[in-house]
């Protein structure tokens, strides 16, 4: 036989084999040079069943795309559909998937076991007894409904829209939440972005009038990262991937991190300062720019707003570029690198190689900071503001491997209903003393009640868990067992978790398979949308079962917020009368009931560029599209949108301010891309700003006051805070300074990879890996204390102490320790189990708490098999129970990081162990009001809050008006 | 043809119930056991072109990297082992139906030249060697896919025009000097198959042992190669110079058909043999008369 015919009968056999259905080639491999099956084959695809073997049995799947709910990042998964069961089987990465380009992390395939969890909560409980006393019935979905409805309804018939309250962890959906809050009129949005982001997104909001940061990690020449745990423990894939892309095309890879991370691991350069001094360490290498003119000299003149500077700060001056770079020159001359050195404890050496790297990036920098050194610290928020002072002097702004704002790589398209945003303010989620809080002041609420500033009629907790959580968890204790206080907590969760123990009524959500959500993020410089779908709903659909509630497929009476939002919005409206029924009311058969197919078949027909073309090259609608490959890619590769010429048509009665900004009485255009991104004001006559004056062109620029990147925030100067107009260091509340000879910094923000808070922590899978928390310590520290690696520690914080076992690691520097918060997980009765949670005993004698730990994990009979198998016991420690509130002045933050002595633990220590004066914390957090600049004494013009600033849900400016206030 | 190739690259993966269908198909006979593909390329023949295109003869550097820019310059994301036989080969079967199946003269052209390139480049230079010691070494249906791998090869460099310059693998790595090798260099040497011209593997020091009669420990190739050169250096030498003029003749019964590729090979097999012979001399005490002369060089 010649070779020719040889491989003719290989091609022959493959055809017969796979025109069969089967697979001829094993699997996915490489020699497919894919790791996925190809799309063309995912309604029918053929694996062997490994549980078979050594017998061959083959089992058909269909593949089914979602997105994973776990993290934010939102990336892409395949569900495994079995044809003969209908039942999941597992996830795999979707190969279509923009973002995470087919890679997970561990936490997209561990989705299985939370879905398969039989521990899970199936249908509607009401409870039955006290609240907090674990007594609880089983409704149904209609009682449930109807009770919150008519409460609601109540309250907006008699004008308490502010007893309405959601709070929210991370969403993982752009804004479907927040529209169904404005179509009831409510200012209720409660984000728990103050315990999370609000620091480094306010060091970028002063910047840009856009509040994160989008690294094209994959282009860099250098790549600078303040905290790791973006990259290696919440976002991390469709992170990491990248950045390990620019490694191989010999990027530097620079991590910040106090802590040994799995990025510190990867990097050329791993720096430990010490905590609250990064700023120090970006305005010493700042400087080396600004006094050797190795910044990109023309992008600074010709988009910092460093004439508005000379006009505030140095009217002595002529207004021209010279002479600003004088001045430049003079206001960080301070920080030098002895500075920083100092400060941090970093070698002065080491940082001035750091400045030699960033002056080679040229506009290949790509940086980024979130939590971590932002969110540790008192005036963390100017972490990411100084990091990305070092974008703006290189002109590494919306460039091929330099750092975008997000809201140019993110794509949310217009829905089918726009209900206009509340016509009202909560002042317990905006409180006037916080006007230029980032993010509601959500981890101040019980205080807020406590003080009576308000009281809840509905106040839902929606996939969060603030009692474990947030800092202070004894006073949210305290205020959710006060009906007084909380007329109705409804926690939607597909879990228990520590606060669902204190609801009214724990109505079980959908995981990520279970639901409809439509998700973008800012993972690379690109465009992109990805559809979490309901798998088996899709599945049965494919079978030509239609499927009108998700109810029907999922297990128990588990729902999707999707249905159960209009449904809920449907009965609090039922006629119409209010208003309010509107906005969840079909388009095609007007007066029947928004559907989910309709409703997304609006936005994909008329709001994603690109789509319904790309559907239609595959003869399939835009929904079949997305419900066939979960995601779609609008553009790769953006421009930078600051510098697109505005067009000639939205330049009408063109007035320009003197520092070049540009309104207009064109109408704006009506993007299909609704993405959240700052308004600045128009002029005093009617107009819009719609652009800025640069070198005699008129162009984008930034959605800022001035246009440009604002160096200087006039913001701040007329709001209070003129010594941070500029991008400077702030002394953190942990500073050497203000501790005790006896007090270390404990780091408690970071993440196990992965875990993620509350929603892995019943992943069987997840848990194994990782299920404890033990407090890092360097040798020289556990060294004067005398213990090794195992013994027990008490961590005394300012208003309580925890209980801990020490792990004596070279991995944190000394004086400072550290402590994962994503242990610690308790309930208070064996009425459920869990695979991370302790058993505890919490004790409560005035404002005295006590949590002591009955029992840890282990095994337990349920109908999964691998329950009775868990091994571990130890499930680690709640530390942030010890914690109290510490918000950041300015931006509203939780500063996390915690000034504490470390001890040995006392005879009578537990591991476990959590006491706590709830009175202490009250005047802690008394201490730190008094920290901020009320709007009532400081705001320039009679309002609550620059008008400017995102907000999630944003009422009218008329109320913005401080009411009794001056009238201007 | 395209079909073959990448059915023998599927081969060249660990065993799975689909390689008994294939083995059946391309007639070799019965299909790999899991320990037959464990002893051949975990324990013996290593199946990465690094291996043995790259001066230490060890996984990875910069000959991996050489084939990951292949898949670069393609526009093509290398694979996590860029240069596995298995991926080398469905990457070669991949280009040959893009380029079949190429609407324009120009891009068939364009693609021809990178099929071109990757079959001179990252497999010509170093599978037939590979291949010799499969067939040495291999299990019979291993065997027999080697001999059908290399007889493709042949097909395919007999269509495929003969590149002006040497693969750069070969350009980049020098022969071992005969006059100047020191025994450590020469002792490097023979595990790295660039530097010396052939493929030594376990089975290689075990008849190496057993022939002159020394101890083998057991151990990774260094830690046995060491511990034989410390029981009889000048014995070593000498087997090791047999088994390199071995080789020269082997590498040079492809002359035919791969001319440049073939001599270069060869000539480093030589080189290597005179500075064996040179160096078994001199630790019996017995200084050479004059200079040791190559015949050729590479």
């Amino acid at each position: 036989m010649t070779l020719h015919d040889l491989s003719e009968r290989v091609s022959a056999a493959r055809k017969e084999v796979e025109s069969r259905g089967e697979t001829f080639y094993p699997g996915p491999s490489r020699i497919h040079l894919a790791s996925f099956p190809p799309k063309e084959r995912w309604d029918d695809w053929v694996e062997l069943d490994s549980t078979a073997w050594p017998e061959r049995k083959e089992r058909h799947f269909t593949l089914v795309p979602t997105i994973c709910f776990n993290c934010e990042s939102g990336c892409g998964l395949l569900a495994y559909v079995d044809r003969d069961t209908l039942q999941i089987r597992k996830f795999e990465g979707n190969p279509e998937h923009p973002g995470s380009r087919g890679r997970n992390c561990a936490k997209g395939p561990a989705t299985l076991t939370q879905i398969t969890d039989p521990d899970r909560i199936l249908y509607p409980l009401k409870r039955a007894g006290e609240r907090g006393e674990g007594k609880w019935r089983q409704v149904t979905w209609d009682e449930a409904l109807d009770d919150i409805a008519g409460r609601i309804r109540r309250a907006v018939q008699e004008k308490r829209h502010n007893e309405v309250m959601y709070h929210v962890g991370r969403p993982g959906e752009d804004g479907y939440t927040e529209r169904i809050l404005a179509a009831w009129g409510v200012d209720g949005h409660n984000s728990h972005t103050n315990v999370c982001s609000s620091n480094a997104r306010a060091g970028y909001h002063y910047w840009t009038g856009i509040d994160r940061p989008s690294p094209d990690f994959a282009n860099a020449k250098v790549v600078l990262l303040i905290s790791a745990h973006l990259e290696t423990g919440h976002y991390f894939n469709p992170h990491a991937q990248r950045i390990m892309e620019a490694k191989q095309d010999g990027a530097k890879l620079i991590v910040f991190d106090t802590r040994l991370s799995n990025t510190a691991t990867h990097a050329d350069h791993w720096v430990a300062p010490y905590p609250g001094s990064e700023a120090a360490i970006m305005l010493a290498v700042a400087n080396d720019l600004i006094q050797r003119d190795r910044y990109h000299r023309e992008f600074v003149r010709q988009w910092w707003n460093w004439q508005e500077y000379l006009a505030a700060e140095r009217p002595d001056l002529e207004a021209t570029f010279e002479n600003f770079e004088v001045a430049l020159k003079e206001i960080y001359a301070e920080y030098t690198f002895a500075f920083a050195a100092a400060e941090s404890g970093v070698d002065e050496a080491v940082i001035r190689d750091i400045a030699e790297i960033v002056a080679t990036a040229g506009t290949r920098l790509a940086t980024h900071s979130w939590r971590s050194a932002a969110a540790g610290n008192e005036g963390g928020w100017q972490v990411s503001r100084t990091l990305f002072l070092l974008n703006a002097l290189m002109g590494a702004v919306a460039t091929e491997g330099g750092t975008y704002p997000n809201a140019w790589n993110k794509f949310v398209p217009q829905p089918i209903h726009t209900p206009p945003h509340p016509k009202v303010w909560n002042p317990l989620t905006w409180p006037l003393e916080y006007p230029l809080a980032m993010n509601e002041l959500s981890f101040l609420l019980p205080h807020f009640l406590k003080e009576g500033r308000g009281k809840l009629e509905v106040y839902f907790t929606r996939v969060y868990n603030p009692v474990w959580t947030n800092p202070d968890g004894f006073s949210w204790i305290e205020v959710l067992s006060d009906e007084s206080l909380i007329g109705l907590h409804v926690a939607l969760t597909p879990t228990w978790n520590e606060s669902a123990y204190f609801a009214d009524y724990v109505l079980p959500m959908g995981h990520g398979p279970e639901r409809h959500d439509l998700m973008s993020y800012e993972t690379h410089n690109g465009q992109w949308i990805g559809f979490r779908q309901p798998v088996l709903r899709a599945m049965r659909e494919r079978l030509g079962q239609p499927v009108s509630d998700t109810r029907e497929v999922n297990p128990g009476e588990v729902w999707e917020e999707n249905e159960f939002w209009i449904d809920l919005t449907w009965r609090i409206d039922p006629d119409g009368d209010l208003g309010i029924r509107q906005y969840v009311e079909s388009k095609r058969e007007p007066g029947t009931k928004l559907g989910i197919d309709e409703y997304y078949a609006y936005m994909f027909d008329h709001s994603v560029p690109g789509l319904p073309e790309a559907a239609a090259a595959e003869n399939l609608t835009p929904l079949e599209f997305m419900r066939r490959y979960g995601a779609f890619e609008i553009q790769s590769g953006m421009d930078p949108v600051y510098q697109q010429p505005v067009p000639t048509a939205e330049l009408e009665d063109v007035r320009e301010n003197q520092l070049g900004r540009v309104f207009t009485r064109a109408p704006k255009s009506d993007s299909p891309n609704i993405v959240p991104q700052a308004s600045p004001e128009g002029d005093d006559e009617g107009r819009r700003p719609v652009g800025v004056t640069v070198d005699g062109k008129i162009v984008r620029g930034f959605p800022t006051p001035s246009g440009k990147l604002e160096f200087y925030s006039s913001t701040l100067a007329e709001w209070g805070w003129p010594e941070y107009a500029m991008p400077t260091y702030i002394k953190s509340h942990i500073h050497r300074e203000r501790l005790d000879r006896d007090q270390m910094v404990l780091i408690s923000t970071f993440r196990l990879p992965v875990h993620i808070h509350t929603r892995s922590s019943n992943a069987k899978w997840l848990t194994e890996i990782a299920h404890s928390n033990p407090l890092w310590i360097h040798p020289v520290d556990a060294g004067r204390l005398a213990v090794r690696t195992g013994d027990l520690l008490r961590v005394e914080t300012e208003i309580g102490y925890f209980v801990v076992k020490a792990w004596v690691t070279e991995g944190i520097r000394p004086d400072v320790v550290a402590c994962s918060h994503h242990m610690g997980r308790w309930k208070l009765d064996d009425s459920h189990q869990g695979p991370a949670t302790a058993t505890a005993n919490l004790e409560h004698r005035g404002s005295n708490w006590h949590l002591g730990r009955t029992h840890g994990a282990g095994p337990y009979q349920s109908d999964d098999s691998d329950s009775s198998r868990i091994w571990w016991t130890d499930v680690g420690v709640h530390q942030n129970l010890t914690f109290p509130v510490h918000p950041d002045p300015i931006s509203g933050q939780h500063c996390w990081h915690q000034a504490v002595r470390v001890l040995k633990a006392q005879p009578d220590d537990r591991y476990g162990d959590v006491s706590v004066d709830s009175a202490k914390s009250r005047a802690v957090y008394l201490d730190w009001l008094a920290k901020a600049r009320s709007a009532e004494q400081h705001s320039p013009d009679g309002t609550r809050r620059p008008f400017w600033l995102m907000r999630p849900l944003k009422p009218p400016k008329e109320v913005f008006r401080i009411p009794g206030g001056d009238t201007d | 043809m395209m079909e073959l190739f990448r059915a023998l690259a599927v081969l060249a993966e660990p065993p799975t119930q689909e390689t008994e269908r294939l083995a059946e198909v391309l007639g070799i006979g019965r299909p790999p056991a899991g320990d037959e593909y464990a002893e051949l390329f975990l324990f013996q023949l290593y199946p990465y072109a690094s291996v043995y295109l790259g001066p230490e003869g060890m996984l990875g550097g910069e000959a991996r990297d050489r084939v990951a820019g292949f898949w670069r310059a393609i526009e093509a994301e290398p694979p996590a082992e860029p240069d596995h036989v298995a991926v080398l080969l469905a990457l070669y079967a991949h280009l040959a139906e893009l380029e079949d199946q190429a609407s324009s003269t120009r891009q068939k052209a364009a693609i021809g030249t990178a099929r071109a390139a990757l079959l001179w480049e990252h497999l010509l230079s170093w599978l037939p060697g590979y291949l010799d010691k499969v067939a040495d070494l291999a299990p019979e249906p291993y065997r027999r896919w080697g001999e059908v791998l290399i007889a493709a090869l042949q097909e395919e460099a007999r269509r495929t025009p003969l590149p002006q310059a040497l693969p750069l693998h070969l350009r980049a790595t020098e022969a071992l000097n005969p006059r100047k090798a020191t025994s450590e260099d020469v002792s490097q040497a023979v595990l790295a198959p660039l530097r010396c011209g052939m493929i030594v593997t376990r089975t290689d020091l075990a008849r190496a042992a057993r022939q002159i009669g020394l101890g083998l420990r057991a151990g990774e190739r260094r830690f046995a190669l060491d511990s034989l050169l410390a029981q009889d250096a000048p014995a070593m030498w000498r087997w090791f110079q047999d088994e390199a003029l071995e080789w020269c003749q082997r590498h040079r019964a492809r002359d035919a058909w791969l001319p440049a590729i073939a001599r270069d090979w060869a000539a480093r097999a030589q080189c290597a043999a005179d500075a064996l012979g040179r160096l078994r001399l001199e630790a019996a005490g017995t200084r050479p008369a004059g200079t040791v002369s190559s015949t050729m060089a590479p």
